[in-house]
């Protein structure tokens, strides 16, 4: 009996850690994962993403997924959360990428001319 | 899409979308037998027999915030304008199976492309996916289990950007080694 008694302890020991760290995630970015989102190019923006986040050393950045936003035309999107702020950014490269990390996720600066169309 | 591997992103997603934890991917190259062939295994909630024939339709779709489904049908596409086949199954248990088999010569197959690129896609993001991957090319063999890689990993997250990222060099290389000639295969004596 202890020892179950004991693994139960422990279980519960290890879900409270477990639900420590999700919520240790202050910051989460989501990229558009759905037909029109890969078809831009969604997958790369997830591998620059990643790079760069490993460059600058980020722990409490989760990355994501999400399906069609319905934002067809402006893929890949990119949506960066940050307690109640949403900011998202539009037709993203590799490069924009680097910089939204850079930028946005390590100084804590919002892009906001990648936010809205260009005007042509 | 431009690659296959796209497609096969797109297929993937959907299997997650569907509630799936265990997703098997399988790629079978055989250039003696002239096939190049995928598979996207899931235990998602499945498709019902009615749903199969409206599939390929890009006006069909279970989702109900938008009108349009585009994935299938691009993939029919690309099956079809190489003289390929697409089969979708409903699991008898649960889930769904979609094989696409190209023929590996033909000029108009799209290349299999980023298919690293596929897997770190899939495997970043919260959702726990118990994902396989198995690539066969001509008599080479190449399994991934990220089941193993975690039991590896121990504590470490397998989402943390530093594994992923030396992933894809894993992955990269254990896959650039399948097509990889020996000496023996390219008939040098030394």
């Amino acid at each position: 009996m202890k020892s179950l008694a004991e693994l139960d302890k422990l279980r519960e020991k290890l879900r409270q850690e477990m639900n420590v760290r999700e919520k240790d995630h202050d910051v989460t970015v989501t990229v558009s994962m759905g037909t029109c989102g890969i078809a831009a190019g969604a997958r790369e923006i997830v591998k620059a993403l990643l790079e760069e986040m490993k460059e600058q050393g980020l722990s409490r950045v989760a990355l994501t997924q999400t399906s069609c936003a319905g934002l067809c035309q402006h893929e890949p999107l990119v949506e960066v959360n940050r307690g109640n702020e949403k900011i998202t950014y539009i037709n993203v490269d590799r490069d924009k990428a680097r910089e939204i990390v850079k930028k946005h996720l390590v100084a804590g600066q919002v892009i906001k001319e990648w936010t809205t169309p260009e005007r042509s | 899409m431009e690659d296959l591997s796209q497609h096969i992103l797109d297929i993937a997603f959907n299997s997650l979308e569907a509630g799936a934890t265990d997703l098997t991917i399988t790629v079978r190259e055989d250039t003696v037998a002239n096939i190049l062939a995928f598979g996207v295994l899931d235990n998602g909630r499945g498709i019902t027999q009615n749903d199969i024939p409206k599939i390929t339709d890009p006006f069909f779709t279970t989702k109900k915030h938008k009108r349009v489904g585009l994935g299938v049908p691009l993939l029919q596409e690309a099956v079809q304008r190489c003289g390929g086949n697409l089969e979708i199954k409903a699991l008898p248990r649960k889930g769904t199976s979609v094989t696409a088999v190209f023929p590996h010569d033909h000029l108009d197959r799209a290349p299999l492309g980023d298919i690293t690129g596929t897997l770190i896609a899939l495997i970043t993001g919260r959702q726990p996916v118990n994902l396989t991957y198995r690539h066969k090319y001509n008599n080479r063999n190449f399994l991934f289990n990220t089941r193993k890689l975690c039991i590896h990993l121990g504590a470490i997250p397998l989402q943390t950007p530093e594994v992923l990222v030396w992933l894809q060099n894993y992955l990269d290389e254990n896959i650039a080694n399948l097509r990889r000639e020996t000496n023996e295969e390219l008939g040098r004596t030394g």
